[in-house]
Parts: structure tokens; sequence; C-alpha cells
């Protein structure tokens, strides 16, 4: 990305949204200049404000990885929510009734993450294939799928006897994930997070399937017709999709809560809609605006706590991130049919 | 620019010819004069309304045909339509201007030739002082064309300003009082029609000489494609138990009005729409050539560079995919072949492709198609919407695919492309195969005869 479509495009978006939302501050009686200074110093002030900052990351980046696999591929996968959700609850299942060494749990209740959401996301996938179901309206539905599952199981079969709240036993501290920051709730989840964007930028630009799986997202019929089997490629890439979601969702009952309730996701699945279009669906940049989401995420509280600006003015701007990128990508698409 | 200090003058009770290439400005020009684009700078002036049709009509396929014609100035009767005055007003304006039409037929049940009739009629109702028609003959079959002419010249009589925008220079020799001819943006001549021959506008029009194609050279026919009871597609667009053969060697044309069958039998044969009967193909390579009809649609990946648009649909081949890896030297150097032998006009293989002209663009295409020498090429309007020598290039790689024992099938709807190309031609009509021609026994009043449904 050259720093003039940056600015056009991500950069400017997310500008124009602090912009509106310094507007809104001043409607709300309060001073942009103190908001903001609340909404950094709570998110970038110290070792500890930053280890959670690096916390919200973390929780956005997977989910946004797989959203930007689904797009790529021309899927407009809006249920990374469930899909985080089931993973981590498949994670927190395993986890919580077997005790297993720290290295093999590692590996095994990541694994439960990727098989809980990929099986969630390839439901969708399947329907599309099968039937021809508009992928936005099956996942979206499926995430209310998800929580209201999670929370049959977690209020029964799943239901820890100690528990005083609907969640599962916790897990034993063998399985939890190592903490990167002393003192903190970082886990080595980032740098699993940070591979994973590395490997599928690899995956796009080098690999046959990231070949057929882009051409699949760009030119459908000219893909259809040299060789790419679409009904495979739409099950593939949304049980890919929802497995990168659900990985994010173990990491977070192995690296935070160490156990799976359904409060797991403040919404992450959502917000990492606009990480990944603010990526511009680059894996790399996509970290990047994890990290700018993050900050948000984390200092959302802190300026609520001491400039009173409620933390919700933080969904603002992710909407606003949202509706100036849909515009964005709307006109161009008009313009280019004009011109053409 | 599109459009570069353009002075034309239209007169009324006269058919004024604008050609050019494709991308000369023709239809900007028209949409200038109409209004739906805007000048950066200068005037349109007109002694009262001006009427457009569009190269793509612009009708509501599934409303009736007065529906259609009188969409937004509906007759009413307190808060309804009223149906009968509608129909009565369609007749009527259908009479004054000698053209016959059904006002109940539902358009997109019509021939093309008919719903051209119904986007005349719209634009005729509003009584315009000037009528632009843009490619109006591209969809027709000769025997149309001739008709449609016919009406355009009694509304000139009548006092109508006429210009039509169009590239088929017979035309234009035949039915137009003053031609006007664009290149890169300018007019470069202005004349008399009468005054001024084929070749000179055609001159003209390319700024130099045509370009030649490649010369037809003696070849020994072997079998290589056979197709029995062959039958794809479905509704209106199919065809049905079809049977012919294309041999190594030899170009056989499919000559036909667009809509008649080629497209799904195209794709039949291409491996990438379903069929019944039997298709044999003998080869000794894995795939056919194919251009797809389609270039930005079914053939390229636009944002994406020459080098990776070199390999697709080959991506799975051993030497291309080298385990679970694309080898990107075979994709450059595939680019890079394609780039040299068809001439193709690039800063580097790395731009991407959206950035090339069109002819450039399906120069690649071709390129791509002909590929490691297949012995059969499914050729579906190669040359569709390219300046005249990118069209040349193309027609001369696929004559020497031929001249080098290949078996082409050539889809066109352009039958001069045709008959310039094909050793044999076939002309499909609503799905059948209703006549067959030898190059030496071509007849091109009986095929345009043959494309109208008529014998």
């Amino acid at each position: 990305m050259n720093a003039r479509r940056l600015l056009a495009g991500p950069l400017g978006a997310i500008l124009l949204a602090l912009v509106l939302m310094a507007a809104a501050m001043l409607v709300a009686g309060v001073s942009p200049v103190d908001g903001f200074a609340a909404l950094f110093a709570g998110a970038l002030g110290g070792p500890n404000q930053i280890a959670e900052t690096l916390v919200q990351t973390t929780a956005l980046l997977f989910p946004a990885l797989g959203i930007c696999l689904a797009f790529r591929a021309g899927l407009f996968n809006i249920g990374a929510e469930g899909q985080l959700l089931i993973g981590g609850l498949f994670a927190g299942a395993v986890g919580s009734h077997y005790a297993m060494p720290a290295i093999v749990a590692f590996f095994v209740l990541l694994l439960c993450g990727f098989v809980g959401g990929g099986l969630w996301g390839g439901i969708a996938g399947v329907m599309r294939a099968k039937f021809g179901a508009n992928e936005i309206i099956s996942t979206l539905m499926l995430n209310f799928v998800a929580v209201f599952f999670a929370s049959y199981l977690v209020v029964g079969p799943l239901r820890s006897p100690l528990a005083t709240g609907a969640e599962t036993a916790p897990l034993p501290p063998s399985e939890w994930l190592p903490i990167l920051i002393p003192n903190s709730r970082l886990s080595i989840a980032l740098l699993v997070a940070i591979a994973l964007a590395i490997l599928l930028r690899f995956v796009f630009s080098k690999t046959v399937f990231g070949y057929d799986l882009r051409a699949a997202g760009e030119a459908p019929e000219a893909a259809r017709r040299n060789g790419v089997n679409m009904a495979r490629m739409n099950v593939l890439a949304m049980t890919l999709s929802g497995a990168i979601a659900g990985i994010g969702g173990a990491t977070i009952v192995t690296g935070v809560l160490h156990r799976f309730n359904t409060q797991l996701s403040p919404g992450y699945g959502y917000t990492a809609i606009a990480v990944a279009l603010v990526g511009d669906l680059d894996p790399l940049w996509i970290c990047v605006a994890a990290f700018g989401f993050g900050i948000l995420e984390a200092g959302g509280l802190a300026m609520q706590a001491s400039a009173q600006v409620p933390k919700d003015a933080i969904r603002v701007i992710e909407g606003l991130v949202i509706v100036v990128l849909a515009a964005r990508r709307f006109v161009a698409t008009q313009t280019e049919k004009t011109t053409a | 620019m599109a459009v570069d200090g353009v002075d034309l003058d239209l007169y009324a009770g006269e058919i004024h010819a604008l050609v050019g290439e494709n991308g000369a400005g023709k239809s900007t020009l028209a949409n200038i004069a109409f209004g739906t684009v805007k000048p950066d700078a200068g005037t349109v002036q007109a002694s009262g309304t001006i009427g457009l049709v569009h190269q793509h009509f612009e009708l509501v396929g599934r409303l009736r045909v007065w529906q259609n014609i009188l969409l937004g100035r509906e007759p009413r009767r307190g808060l309804v339509i009223d149906a009968a005055g509608a129909k009565a007003r369609v007749l009527q304006l259908a009479s004054d201007n000698g053209l016959e039409i059904d006002p109940d037929a539902f358009v997109e049940d019509l021939p093309i030739g008919i719903q051209q009739r119904v986007e005349l009629l719209r634009e005729l109702q509003r009584e315009p002082s000037v009528l632009l028609l843009d490619e109006p003959t591209a969809a027709l079959a000769p025997a149309e064309i001739a008709s449609f002419f016919t009406t355009i010249t009694h509304l000139a009589e009548r006092g109508t300003a006429i210009m039509i925008v169009t590239h088929k220079l017979q035309e234009v020799i035949s039915y137009s009082v003053r031609t006007s001819v664009m290149r890169h943006g300018k007019i470069v001549g202005s004349m008399l029609t009468a005054s001024t021959t084929l070749d000179d506008i055609a001159r003209e029009m390319v700024g130099g000489e045509i370009p030649a194609v490649a010369d037809r050279a003696p070849t020994t026919p072997r079998p290589c494609l056979s197709v029995r009871d062959f039958s794809a597609g479905s509704g209106s667009n199919r065809v049905t138990e079809v049977s012919f053969d294309v041999q190594g060697g030899e170009i056989v044309g499919v000559a036909g009005v667009e809509g008649n069958g080629q497209s799904p039998l195209a794709d039949a044969l291409a491996g990438v729409a379903t069929y019944t009967g039997t298709l044999t193909i003998s080869s000794s390579k894995k795939r056919p050539g194919v251009i797809p009809q389609d270039r930005h649609r079914e053939a390229l990946v636009m944002p994406w560079s020459i080098v990776e648009n070199a390999i697709l649909g080959r991506q799975h081949d051993p030497g291309v995919q080298k385990g679970a890896l694309l080898d990107r030297k075979v994709a450059r150097a595939d680019a890079e072949s394609i780039v040299e032998r068809l001439d193709v006009r690039a800063a580097s293989v790395d731009v991407p492709i959206k950035t090339l002209s069109g002819g450039n663009q399906q120069k690649v295409v071709v390129g791509r198609a002909l590929l490691g020498e297949p012995d059969l090429v499914l050729a579906y309007q190669p040359t569709r919407g390219i300046d005249v020598g990118a069209a040349a290039l193309v027609q001369s790689r696929l004559m020497e695919a031929r001249n080098a024992g290949a078996a082409v099938l050539l889809v066109s709807f352009e039958l001069d492309e045709i008959l310039t190309l094909a050793d044999r031609i076939l002309v499909l009509y609503r799905g059948n195969i209703v006549g067959t021609f030898d190059r030496a026994e071509i007849d091109r009043a009986q095929i345009g005869r043959l494309m109208a449904g008529s014998k």
C-alpha cells in the first residue's frame, strides 16, 4: 500500500472517525483533548497498559485474519464472532475435562479451537456450495445459534458444579498459555497470531491454494473456467476462516480466562471486520490495524473512568470506520462501472 | 482524453455516420450530445430535443412493449394507468413511423431486431429533432439491418437529423449522407459520403494502411474435434442435437446472430458447461486453447499482473505447480513469451492487467490460449472491441495456428471476420446448423438470409 492509497482509504477513514468522535465529545460537553489523553494514557501509559492493549490486539487479530481469508476468497464471513465462541467452547470443554501436560495442551487445545471454529465456518461454506445460501446471512445467523448453543452447554452439561456462574470448570494451570509480560494477561498467543499472519501472507502470495483462493475472490467466473473448483473453494475457505477465528477463541480460554464462558468475547468477531478492512485485507497490515483497535478497546475503559466518555463511544468509531470504508468501496466500484 | 476539441454539425433530414475504432471516442461524443456525460468544455445546441438509442438496449424485459415505450409517461385515469389509451397511443406512434409492433408482447420474448424497434419507438414518442443511434446494427442479422435502415431513412426524410455511431463501413457507404471519422478523440475527417470510398474511410480510421492477415497455407486435414447429436444450454439460447467436425489444419467459423446457441456450444466444448451427445477430441494435449467471449469476466483476473494471469488455467499442471507452491519462474517465462509472440504493449509483465488497453488484454488472452501449441483452439469473438491493428494480429496468430495443424473453431458475430478466416462456415440459427459452406462456395447473401432464419 502506498501512502496516498493509505490516506485515501483506511487511514483516512480512521482520521475522519476520530474527528467525528471529537465532535461528539464536544457535543457531550467533554474536551476532546481530555478524552483522547485519557484514551491513550489508558492504552499506552505504562507496561501494564501496553500489555492489556496487546491482549486486546491478540483477541482481534485472530478473527480479523480469519475474516481476511474469507474476504480474499470473495466470501463475506460475518460470523467470526460465533466461530470464535465455538472454538473457545471446544477448547474449554476439552481442557477442563482432561488434564494435559503443557506442551500437549498447547497443541491439542489450539487444535480444538481450530476444529470448533472450522466446523462452524464450514457449515456456512457447505450451505453456500450445496444450496447457494448467502454466506452473509448464514454466518450472521450462526452467530446467534453459537451463543445459545454455548449458553445451553454451560448452564447444563458442561457447567462446573463448583462455579458460581454459567461456565466450565477451570483449566488446570499446566494448560494455561505461558505469559509474556509478568503480572499481565498477555500470553504467547500474540506470537501465534503474528506467526499466523506471516503464514497467511505466504500462502496468499506463494502457494497454488492461495492463487486459486485469490482468483476465486477477484474473478469467480474466470476462476471457475480455469481449474478452480468453486464449491470446494467455498467450503475450504469458510472452514479455514472459521478455524482461524476458532484458534483465537481457544487462546482466550487458555491464555486469559482459563475457563470457558459465553462472555468470552465482547464482540471481537464484529470489530474484527473493521480491523480486516482497515488492514486492507493484507495480513501484515491487519496486524497494525489490530494494534490500533487494541488501543481503542483497552483505552476505552480508561476514557470512561477518567473523562466520563462512555466506552460505547469506541463502538461509534468502529462503526464509522466501517461505514467510511464501505462507502469508499461502493464509490470505487460505481466509478469503475461508469468509466468502463 | 476520450473526446478532444470536437466540432460536429448535424443537419435536419440527413443521416450522418460517425465512424472510428473502438476507443476513438464515438460513444462518449454521443453521450455528451445526449447529456449523460458532461463535457469539460464546449457546448451542444439543438433545435429541439435529442434522443439516444443505446448500443445495449435499456429495456425492462419483463414488461410489455407498451409499458416500456411509455415508461414514466403512462397516461392515467385517476390513480390507475389507462392501459387501453396507452396501447392506442403506441399503435398510433408505430403506424406514424411505419413500424409494426405488438404492444402487448413481453419485451424479453422478442427477437433483438424487434427489441430495438421498441427502443426506437420509445425515443420517437418524444419527437426528437435529433436522433443519435449508438452501434444500432451490432446485434442485428443482415436482413434486419436492411429493414432498420429503411426505417431511419424514412425518419430522416421527414426532417429528423440522425447520427449513427458505427464501425461497419459498408453500412456507412450504403446509407449515410455525410461521414465523420474519429481517431484518438478527435474528428480527423468530415466528408460527403458520396465523394469518398470505403477504403479511404478505413485508412482515415486507422491512420494508415490496414494491416493484412497472415496467408492461408495448404494443410493436411486430420480428425481432431468431432461432435454428434450435441445439445447444450437452456431456454432460447441453446444448441439442439448438432453434429459437425473440425479437422486439424482448418478454421471452422460458426456464423450467426448472438443468442442462437453460440455461448452454450462454446462453453460445453470448453468443458465448463454440461451437454448431452458425444464429444470426441483427438489431441495429444491436455486441454484446448480457449479464448472466451468476455475477457474481463471469463478470462482474466483484472487486478493481477500479466505474470499471474499467464498461468491461469494451468496452475495445477506439473511444472507450474511445484509441491504446494507456484513456480514463479515458469509464470514469468510464459508471460514474457506471450508478450513477445503477441506484441503486447505493456510497461512490464508485472503491471496489473487492468492498466492495459482492451486490445492488449485480448492479446494476452489469445497468447495464453496458444501457449504450448494446442491441437484445438476454441475462439469466441476473439477480436471483439479491439482496434484494427490488434485484431489483425490476433487473426494472424489464429491463421498461423491453423497453418501449423491446429483445429480452430471460430465463433463470431461479425460475418466479415468469419469470411476472412474460415475454411468452412456453419450457420447457427435457433440452436440448429441451418447451413454449411466450404470456402470455395461461400455465398454471403445466402449466409445472411440463413442467419435471419429464412431459406
